[in-house]
């Protein structure tokens, strides 16, 4: 025992001078998109590098490249000292780089034991030996996990603990975790990074992916930022200042994306904030709160006014309590505590159906499995909702929803063959486009909720999205815009609140001065 | 270029595989017809004349055809409730079970419900109306158990046919239910016949065929499931509800209600045919009754690919080939047990051919 | 009083061995995740060749020999078509059972043709030396087919391979979690495979019980239900070995009770018995008694990456 940690520490002492993992001039480029040009970086036995930046900026892509799920187009990655081209991630496995990924592989009806042991066991099944080497790992490692409890019990942080443990068990050189806190409520992210460090004190090197700069401040050694694709600068955590991270990751100079936006949205009139429609608030939230199957809090008294004509920005990395809101707002699960109100009417505890009827737009996050049935019609999915207007005596008037249908893509810019094809076969601007177009046409319309309403578009799609929302709202509807894609909300919104571990840290206006505070906010450097 | 006139919405590549999808299971049975007369000339039976015997129990008399397309009529009704059901994605195992509920409910109000007196309307359709009633509370009963407490539908529906059929077997054991007076050690286990003002008034003047009147209800059940599938509202919130669940209740839709209604709606089909089985041609209510209608409804169901006309086609041949079968024992001394076998590996070899067509689907 | 309990115990055990057999092949089956209505049609198959072959070779063994064999081929086109060919399993299953009817019909009428009840050599009840002429033990428990032995044998291995093998944490992972399974490098298509034909040996044992062990002869249709009446045990068993072999000796019981009842003056609906199968898994799937779910990806075919 004591001779293996000595060949452990000087394992690390020798790799010191040399880096485990090289990357000399790598550059991945996926279609039009160039996800990463010439990135040259070095990962030590030791160390803790963090790989930091906004959504899009090559995090991801680097993460996949040395674990074999993509190959680079050019240059050249080196791990332990000879010439890494991985064939695929069971090489990378194999030869000794592990990856924790943000979607778990684990079985949730079996023990935590036998889910370490799939695929790894052959013959018998050794529960005990297994159970006393989970221990001993997770003793050494401060992992808190009971190997005779079953996956599918424990909470999203145990779970992801089972997969650390997963990836320790196959004793890598190299972790890679890829935004592992973005997963988990605020209570358990502590305890995580404690891991993170322990496995780099063990003489392994770690890749933490993260957006947040608390974490970073806790357990890096050193810090590479990525912008667009490209590396902004690599340094040593000690004596950097957070200051400077955060302008090295979202302050630059305007982009094409904020100035196309901000000239195509200004054309379009604000609404008179007091104005002398029906209602006087759109959407009241008061004291929502929100808690997980585990009790875990994963929105913490969110509280907020949205008056007609208004556009709320609501920033925040992806995971900090977005989810949870979108879901209450569009009545399909209510919240542990707390109320909101739409046009002054209570909607806590309305299903899906009263809230529609009450007037509010719900553009939800996870199209495809909210928002759409992709095996319908486009003009089926465009008045899903709407139905009841084209049925008489229980029969449905096809000729007329699809003329209807006509009409709104045309209104709305959808492009598709017809309204017949299938929605599914659509590029996902023109189905976002359709969604939009379905939820804004609702009759009366006070408040439109749209979360995440430009993932995956291209940017066409995207100045189309806002132009709509701003439309929208020029017309009285009030908006709440959830997006972790800063440039979008300050180009779109009024003001911007900003959401941390579930609570609202902050609110600052729209402005692309604000950029820098706000991105500070957003990575929980306050 | 002048194109050939074509339907509507379909471009001469779409009716190609229209025509390939079809061929398929066409294809299938072809093959199992072909083995099935390989098996009657390995047996060392005429070939012709098995098919002589066969055509003439199937087709060969009026009576002939009556049966088989009273037979068909049952399957149908069946196979039409499953495509229902199949719409919003759940599938019906329990076609069976919910047959012998229509039978023991029409049987009941047949026999005590005091129809006898009714006028002719009146005294046939409540028990038919019962018998839906009946099915249509055993196939709701599995829709209620999965949007409660998210039983899977083929296992609830499998079990709740079991207890059905023993629920006919207790009905005509007993004579507290169902069970005729015994008057002599000799007495049968089966109910009283039906009266006759309760049985289904022929569809022909012809006195040897038993073609009834639920070969012109069946027809309505099917026109009514075309529309409501691919014209209705309903239909098209079913196949919202099957294919994203989460979806339809964000759009509003009643998801809960619309399963329970179509399982119980399928129910009440098989219900309905259990009921036509007794007044139309069994008149009284035994044990087994009901033996194999239930899953040759599944298979006519499935293998229509959600087409009414597919599950009336579908029936009308499996109808006629067990008509056909019984024909050849008698006449050939082919045992009928081959059109079980034929039957079988039309089957297995319709379900197997699926790939075939999803391969075709997606070139 | 006695004496009638072990006629009660012994004709339970008996009535519960194809149940037995049969259920605990097709729990293997379900555990990763595929249900074969074609139960019956295995073991129909099974006990027709399990008849045929004792009465060709004279040999009860050979008999059995036959049977697994015939029941074992029905499983693996089942399992093709249902694995690797993603047809729908119900239907194939039902498919089988109507052509097993058939087939088993057929052959019986043109090979046995007017001998009808043929009596076939069959398997010699093993007689424990020593215990077996206990009082009471002794005839309801000790005096038993060889197969009844070697069966509960079989049980015993099936839920040590479940529980303590890699072979069966693959077959639990891949009808829980295919895709994770099949993230953790597991062959889900060919441990499905594997598990169907587990479930074709041992339906073809449970059949050949029927005709070999049993009465000695084949009937048409004398599975009568049995298979199914497994695979409901299997789903009031939880899916688990041993809640199974409960439940089948529960359902052995219950058919049993319907013959000793009468003979102690006690009048109950037999229906009411035969019921109670069936009423007691469909009170365990909602939940009434001990809830247990089904294995997550039942009845569902696996297409990586969808």
């Amino acid at each position: 025992m004591g001779a293996a940690a000595d060949i452990t520490i000087d394992t690390a002492r020798a790799a010191e001078g040399r880096p485990l993992l090289a990357l000399e001039g790598v550059s991945k480029r996926f279609g039009k998109l160039q996800a990463l040009s010439e990135i040259s970086l070095d990962f030590k036995a030791g160390e803790v590098h963090c790989l930091l930046g906004e959504n899009g900026a090559g995090k991801s892509t680097l993460c996949n490249l040395i674990f074999g799920s993509h190959a680079p187009d050019t240059g050249l990655m080196r791990f332990q000292g000879r010439e890494w081209s991985p064939s695929g991630p069971a090489e990378a496995l194999q030869s000794g780089i592990a990856m924790v990924h943000q979607h778990f592989s684990v079985v949730p009806r079996m023990s935590v034991v036998e889910n370490l042991m799939l695929g790894q066991a052959r013959g018998r099944l050794r529960h005990r030996e297994q159970a006393a080497l989970i221990r001993a790992m997770t003793a050494k490692f401060g992992l808190d996990v009971n190997p005779d409890a079953i996956v599918g019990e424990l909470s999203v942080g145990e779970r992801q603990r089972v997969e650390i443990v997963k990836c320790l068990m196959r004793e890598p050189r190299l972790l890679v975790l890829d935004e592992p806190t973005a997963v988990l409520p605020p209570e358990e992210i502590g305890a995580l990074l404690d891991i993170v460090r322990r496995v780099a004190d063990d003489g392994r090197a770690v890749i933490l992916v993260t957006h947040k700069l608390a974490e970073i401040a806790k357990v890096a050694d050193r810090v590479s930022v990525l912008r667009g694709g490209k590396l902004v600068t690599s340094l040593p955590m000690q004596g950097t200042q957070m200051g400077d991270l955060v302008r090295a990751m979202v302050g630059r100079e305007v982009t094409s994306l904020e100035s196309a936006l901000a000239s195509s949205l200004a054309g379009i009139a604000r609404a008179e904030k007091q104005g002398d429609g029906p209602h006087k608030y759109a959407l009241v939230c008061d004291g929502i709160t929100v808690r997980d199957a585990g009790g875990a809090v994963r929105l913490d008294n969110f509280t907020l006014e949205i008056a007609p004509g208004e556009v709320v920005g609501l920033a925040g990395v992806e995971g900090n309590g977005q989810t949870e809101l979108g879901r209450v707002l569009a009545g399909l699960s209510p919240p542990t505590s707390g109320r909101f109100f739409i046009g002054e009417a209570e909607m806590t505890h309305a299903s899906a159906a009263q809230i529609t009827a009450q007037g509010a737009g719900i553009v939800p996050e996870d199209r495809h499995a909210v928002a759409c049935v992709t095996g319908m019609s486009l003009a089926e999915n465009i008045f899903l909702n709407k139905l009841g207007q084209f049925t008489r005596f229980g029969l449905l008037n096809r000729t007329a929803l699809t003329e209807a249908a006509k009409g709104l893509m045309q209104d709305y810019d959808v492009r598709a063959a017809g309204p017949e094809i299938a929605f599914g076969s659509l590029s996902g601007g023109n189905q976002q486009k359709a969604v939009l177009g379905r939820e804004l046409t609702l009759d009366p319309l006070v408040f439109l909720l749209a979360a995440q309403p430009t993932r995956g578009l291209d940017i066409g799609a995207v100045e189309a999205v806002y132009r709509q929302i701003r439309l929208a709202a020029s017309r009285g509807v009030g908006v709440l815009l959830i997006s972790s894609e800063l440039d979008e909300l300050i180009a779109a919104s009024d003001r911007i609140l900003v959401l941390y571990r579930g609570k609202v840290v902050g609110e600052k206006p729209a402005r692309p001065d604000q950029r820098e505070a706000i991105g500070a906010l957003m990575s929980g450097h306050a | 270029m002048s194109t050939l006139a074509l339907p509507a919405g379909l471009d001469r590549n779409a009716l190609l595989k229209r025509l390939l999808q079809l061929a398929v299971p066409l294809g299938a049975t072809a093959a199992a017809l072909v083995i099935g007369l390989l098996l009657i000339a390995i047996s060392g039976r005429s070939v012709a004349d098995a098919i002589e015997a066969f055509m003439d129990g199937a087709f060969g008399s009026a009576f002939a055809i009556g049966a088989s397309i009273n037979r068909a009529v049952a399957l149908a009704l069946v196979g039409l409730g499953f495509i229902l059901a199949f719409r919003a994605n759940l599938t019906n195992v329990g076609g069976e079970g919910q047959i012998a509920m229509g039978g023991i409910a029409a049987t009941a109000m047949a026999l005590h419900g005091g129809v006898a007196s009714l006028p002719l309307g009146p005294a046939v359709l409540l028990p038919m109306l019962a018998g839906c009633v009946a099915g249509a509370a055993w196939g709701g009963a599995a829709g209620y158990l999965k949007v409660r407490f998210g039983t899977n539908e083929v296992i609830s529906t499998l079990l709740l046919g079991f207890i059905a059929l023993l629920l006919v077997y207790w009905s005509v054991q007993s004579e507290n239910l169902l069970r005729q007076p015994r008057t002599s050690s000799s007495t049968l286990p089966e109910s009283l016949p039906i009266p006759e003002a309760a049985q289904l008034p022929a569809l022909t003047p012809f006195d040897e065929s038993p073609l009834h009147i639920g070969l012109a209800i069946c027809v309505v059940a099917a026109i009514f499931t075309a529309i409501l599938l691919s014209r209705s509202t309903y239909g098209l919130k079913l196949r919202a509800v099957g294919l994203n669940e989460l979806a339809a209740r964000r759009a509003g839709m009643p998801c809960n209600l619309l399963l329970i209604s179509a399982l119980a709606m399928a129910g009440a089909f098989g219900g309905l045919a259990g009921a036509i089985m007794i007044q139309g041609e069994q008149y009284y209510l035994k044990a087994g009754f009901s033996s194999g209608y239930g899953f040759d409804g599944l298979v006519v169901g499935l293998l229509s690919r959600g087409s009414a006309i597919g599950v009336l086609a579908g029936a009308l041949f499996f109808g006629f080939l067990r008509s056909g079968g019984i024909s050849m024992e008698i006449m050939a001394q082919v045992p009928a047990a081959l059109t079980l076998v034929i039957q079988g590996l039309i089957v297995i070899a319709v379900a197997g051919s699926v790939i075939l067509l999803e391969k075709l689907e997606t070139r | 009083m006695d004496e009638n309990l072990a006629v009660f115990i012994a004709s339970t055990l008996r009535l519960a061995m194809p149940l037995i057999l049969a259920a605990a092949g097709e729990l293997v089956s379900e555990r990763a995740g595929v249900l074969n209505l074609s139960l019956e049609g295995m073991m129909l198959t099974a006990a027709f060749f399990g008849a045929l072959g004792s009465w060709a070779t004279g040999s009860p063994v050979l008999g059995i020999l036959c049977a697994v064999l015939a029941s074992f081929v029905v499983s693996v086109v089942q399992a093709v078509l249902s694995v690797h060919w993603r047809a729908n399993q119900l239907v194939v299953g039902i498919g089988f059972n109507i052509l097993a009817l058939g087939a088993t019909t057929l052959l019986y009428r043109i090979i046995f043709g007017g001998l009808s009840r043929e009596e076939i050599p069959g398997l010699a009840k093993l007689a424990i030396p020593g215990v077996s002429d206990l009082p009471f033990i002794g005839p309801a428990l000790l005096q038993q087919s060889v197969l009844v032995y070697f069966g509960l044998a079989c049980v015993v291995l099936i839920w040590w391979m479940l529980k303590s093998t890699a072979f069966g944490l693959s077959i639990r992972a891949v009808g829980d979690d295919p895709r994770a399974a099949d993230k953790a490098g597991i062959p889900v298509a060919r441990i499905r495979f594997q598990a169907v034909l587990i479930a074709g040996v041992m339906a073809g044992l449970a059949g050949s019980f029927l005709s070999v062990a049993d009465i000695n002869t084949f009937t048409e249709n004398m599975t009568n239900g049995a298979g199914y009446l497994a695979i409901a045990a299997v789903i009031f068993g939880g899916w688990t070995v041993w809640r199974t072999l409960g439940a089948c000796l529960l359902f052995g019981a219950a058919t049993a009770l319907q013959f000793q009842l009468p003979a102690i003056g006690i009048e109950m609906p037999t229906a009411l018995l035969l019921m109670l199968p069936y009423l007691l898994a469909l009170l365990a799937v909602a939940g009434v008694v001990g809830r247990r779910d089904p294995p997550t990806a039942l009845t569902l075919p696996f297409i990586r990456g969808k």
